[in-house]
């Protein structure tokens, strides 16, 4: 086998890809995934969580009160996001309807300790936006006057709990674990999962088109044609990893060991395109290969989020700089499964080669 | 009769074809692998996915709450003395010193900080569930009462906008005052039904639900009562993921669909088809029939399996049919597999995408029903759907389908099949065809009124990309790409038209042509808008994609005005001026655009 047959073999499918220019659309495609999923993320946590958008947080809403007096009305005047109307239920009701007010609330004539449970009643709009974020807000003021009625009722708890303080924190956190636990994982490896089945493509193409035979009568052989491929493919995963890593990294997301990061990725991916290589020399029809190795691909990844320390998690661990010596253990495994694969790939691929010459 | 009997002999043809491609060796291994498939989901139900461990570093002096830490992966607790873990701090995200909780100010501190308190919570409301008195420890209760708003959405778009700008003065209501009974101050529901509810609610705790903590899911049982910490839109997760068990037979089904057309394509196997007096329509329904069928056995099989009413199968009909017309013209463009694979992962992404996203907000918001899957949704969960909300979600499927059939149909024919020609130009070529020689006017109107669903979808799509970058130019993209995507599906039909023959073009012609375009695009867009959309234009965003609402000459005068630019752009300098004309087009849209709705929100 020789190195320069194999750069051929890569070059070749590198001018391919670059004639169809189509794979920009696998890049497009991991960018709308990246923001289409933080779009998820963020833009539901801050719909929850209007907090978390300090920005959106300055409107205040009209509230009318209505029932009895209690400690909640006290709460809800000196809340800044609410200006709180004491008004007759029928006629606050139908200004909600109309959209003169946010909310309105009912508060019953049960007192703080009695046995049964305060019940209170929140009016609001039907399927609206507003009402998810109104509903945010009033909740902390719910919860707020659930621990007064708890401290009034406090001596008929018997269970013993264990005591933690908890300050309050300051802004900020919402989105590390989205960003590092899935965003920076699933971007890294989804070049691997598009390198490897672009492996399938190539050589499933192969022969569908029968341009094998003309391959074959040059001095390159089969194997190493097969090698050529994979060596394509797997230049392209650390090249977009990379700018991935780049990219995160200009958005202000520190990402500590990114050398590693990629050290890892690049040598898992490389499982997944021999995986695909044996898929295709064994199927040698697109259809086939790519059904198989998709569901076997579900499966695979599946499993191995199931394990814990598994290269995604590792992925994770090393991106927030938790991870210690058993990056090298995997790393070493990794190594070992790859090697089985590849001496699997070269004696099928020489096999393959051998039927052609006698055929 | 002759063409069903037709259609029949192709979709036999079809089935005894892939069938003696599957039954070699794929069907064993498939098997194989849908059993170990099985087999891995409840493994990984059972240990759960193991993603995000050992995020955090935490020191604990006190064992107890060391185990209690330590039931959450995402910790790696470390337990040790009090003094040494004040010496090191610093090795810690978080330390725990005598029950106080003490963290640095990094991000990610703040991050496990928060992991802690949804941690802690979890841990007290397991303990409190468990209170005889149960009112003692949860002794706020909330029932929750939804109106119905009376302000229709025309009063919003006329550009009234709705406001709960708080006065001095209590808000008074217009007209009669329907009477509300007073609420009893007593819950409906026994303690014990109570405690079930709040201990069914404490025990979802999913790894789905660890991103969507933040989101409290209401529980059945409780009927409208809630505690204050599950007062939060219930997000309708366990749907969600049932969508996606629907969504991925149908692609994988599309995908042999597509690679039975590509196939056709591969060394000219299709012309033996073509050869034979078959009408081009009888050949693709033919090909395309098993598929269907298959895909709705499938979604049949799958509703019986989870016991869903039959009635989810309606909404997933058009989303099949989009489906397959997208494999089909897909099918028909690419020119080798790895443009295959690029183009029909990027669509089944941005499909996926567009049917999953708004139907998160089931519960919250009307425009969720622009996907059928909203329908799935709502079927599941026992809620009523009524047929305009049926033609509200689906006639953006239909109409794109039956417009991809439509130009593949045509285009189904030797010389589109065997050339193998970029994909720009492949793409140009087939729409090409279906601009008729005869009556050009009459193909660029029909041609850019039938553009309107895919504008729709691709301006969708933005909303979402958009929805992200932080607030003044998330406005500004927005406004720049939805003027770029009208103008260049205004464009294109004259593009062709120039490409395939540069003299028809004349001072005449292009008026007449811009003209046509302009009025084709301004029906379609009413037409729709009028049928579907109208609910959506209630926000800010939704007042930029369809702000041309008022009066019909503004906007035709737009639209022509902005089809001509691009044609004397075309006219002067040949193709080379189609980009320039685009931009100086989507520039005075945008101004255009611009100048009303500064007016409006000024």
């Amino acid at each position: 086998m020789k190195i320069k047959r194999l750069s051929i073999i890569a070059k070749k499918e590198f001018k391919g890809l670059y004639n169809e220019k189509t794979i920009l659309l696998a890049i497009l495609l991991q960018l709308f995934i990246a923001l289409f999923s933080s779009f998820l993320m963020v833009g539901l946590t801050s719909m929850y969580d209007p907090s978390s958008l300090s920005k959106y947080s300055h409107s205040r809403y009209s509230i009318a009160y209505a029932g009895n007096e209690s400690q909640i009305l006290t709460y809800l005047q000196t809340s800044p996001d609410f200006r709180v109307y004491q008004m007759d239920l029928s006629t606050a009701v139908a200004a909600l309807g109309q959209r003169k007010l946010a909310a309105v609330i009912y508060v019953p004539d049960t007192r703080p300790d009695a046995p049964d449970p305060v019940k209170i009643t929140l009016y609001t709009l039907q399927n609206d936006l507003q009402t998810a974020i109104v509903d945010v807000k009033l909740k902390d003021i719910f919860l707020k006057y659930e621990q007064d009625l708890r401290d009034i009722r406090a001596d008929r708890l018997k269970e013993e709990l264990v005591h933690l303080q908890i300050q309050k924190t300051s802004r900020g956190g919402d989105f590390y674990e989205f960003v590092y636990g899935l965003l920076i994982p699933l971007l890294v490896f989804m070049p691997a999962i598009i390198a490897s089945a672009l492996v399938i493509d190539l050589i499933t193409e192969e022969y569908q088109h029968e341009t094998l035979e003309t391959l074959m009568s040059t001095p390159i052989t089969f194997a190493e044609m097969v090698w050529g491929k994979v060596l394509a493919c797997e230049l392209l995963v650390p090249i977009q990893a990379g700018a991935w890593l780049l990219l995160l990294m200009l958005n202000g997301i520190a990402i500590e060991n990114a050398g590693l990061i990629l050290l890892q990725v690049v040598v898992t991916s490389l499982i997944l395109i021999l995986l695909g290589t044996l898929t295709a020399l064994h199927y040698r029809e697109r259809t086939a290969a790519q059904f198989i190795f998709s569901t076997a691909l579900v499966v695979v990844i599946l499993f191995s989020l199931a394990l814990p320390a598994n290269p995604l998690n590792l992925i994770t661990r090393i991106a927030v700089g938790t991870a210690g010596m058993e990056q090298w253990l995997l790393l070493g495994g990794t190594i070992v499964v790859i090697f089985a694969l590849g001496y699997l790939t070269q004696g099928y691929a020489e096999k393959i080669a051998k039927t052609h010459k006698t055929r | 009769m002759g063409t069903l009997t037709d259609i029949a002999t192709i979709a036999r043809w079809e089935v005894k074809k892939s069938f003696s491609m599957l039954g070699r060796d794929v069907l064993p291994f498939a098997i194989i692998l849908f059993v170990l498939l099985v087999l891995v989901t409840g493994f990984a139900a059972q240990t759960g996915m193991h993603l995000q461990d050992g995020m955090y570093n935490v020191g604990v002096d006190d064992p107890q709450i060391a185990e209690l830490l330590a039931s959450d992966a995402r910790f790696s607790v470390y337990a040790m003395d009090s003094s040494v873990l004040l010496k090191n701090r610093n090795a810690f995200d978080l330390i725990v010193v005598q029950g106080i909780v003490y963290g640095s100010e990094t991000e990610k501190a703040n991050a496990a900080q928060k992991t802690l308190e949804r941690d802690y919570s979890k841990y007290v409301n397991s303990i409190y569930n468990t209170e005889n008195d149960l009112f003692a420890a949860y002794p706020l209760w909330i029932d929750t009462e939804s109106v119905k708003s009376e302000l229709n959405f025309l009063a919003t778009q006329s550009g009234q906008y709705v406001s709960v700008t708080p006065r001095r003065i209590a808000p008074v209501p217009e007209g009669e005052v329907k009477t509300v009974p007073t609420p009893s101050p007593t819950l409906a529901i026994s303690q014990d039904e109570l405690r079930e509810g709040l201990v069914q609610s404490n025990a979802k705790n999913t790894q789905f639900s660890r991103y969507t903590e933040t989101l409290s899911t209401s529980s059945s049982s409780m009927g409208n009562f809630k505690t204050p910490s599950q007062l939060s839109p219930p997000l309708p997760f366990d749907s969600i993921i049932l969508i996606f068990v629907f969504i991925f037979p149908l692609y994988f089904t599309s995908q042999f669909f597509m690679m039975s057309i590509m196939n056709e394509r591969i060394e000219r196997k299709g012309e033996i088809l073509l050869s034979t007096p078959l009408r081009t329509s009888s050949i693709i329904i033919g090909k395309a029939l098993p598929y269907f069928i298959g895909m709705v056995a499938i979604c049949t099989g799958l509703a019986v399996y989870i016991k869903a009413s039959p009635v989810i199968i309606l909404p997933l009909i058009p989303v099949i049919f989009f489906f397959l017309a997208n494999a089909l013209f897909i099918g028909m463009v690419s020119r080798s597999f790895k443009e295959l694979s690029f183009i029909s992962i990027f669509f089944s992404t941005v499909a996926t995408s567009y049917l999953f996203f708004p139907s998160i907000f089931a519960n919250v918001h009307v425009i969720s029903l622009i996907s059928p899957l909203t329908l799935i949704v709502l079927t599941i969960q026992g809620s009523a759907w009524t047929v305009t909300d049926y033609l509200y979600s689906t006639s953006l499927f239909w109409l794109t389908g039956a417009v991809l059939f439509y130009i593949a149909a045509r285009n189904f024919k030797e010389e589109r099949l065997f050339s193998e020609k970029k994909l720009v130009s492949r793409v140009r070529e087939f729409l090409s065809e279906i601009l008729s020689q005869k009556h050009p006017f009459i193909s660029l109107f029909l041609l850019s009124g039938f553009s309107i669903p895919f504008i729709f979808m691709v301006q969708m799509m933005c909303l979402v990309l958009f929805f992200n970058i932080p607030m003044p130019y998330s406005l500004v993209f927005l406004l720049l790409f939805a003027a770029l995507i009208e103008e260049i599906a205004k464009g294109i039909g004259i593009y062709t038209i120039y490409a395939r023959d540069p003299a028809f073009l004349t001072w005449k012609n292009l008026i007449l042509a811009c003209a046509a375009t302009a009025i084709g695009f301004l029906a379609g867009e009413k037409l729709l808008l009028f049928v579907t959309l109208a609910q959506i234009s209630d926000s800010v965003f939704g007042s930029i994609l369809f702000l041309s609402l008022g009066s019909l000459w503004l906007p035709f005068l737009l639209h022509f005005a902005c089809v001509i630019i691009v044609a004397c752009c075309l006219k002067i300098w040949g193709k080379k001026g189609f980009v320039p004309g685009l931009v100086i087009a989507m520039l005075v849209h945008c101004l255009y655009n611009l100048y009303f709705i500064l007016g409006w929100l000024g």
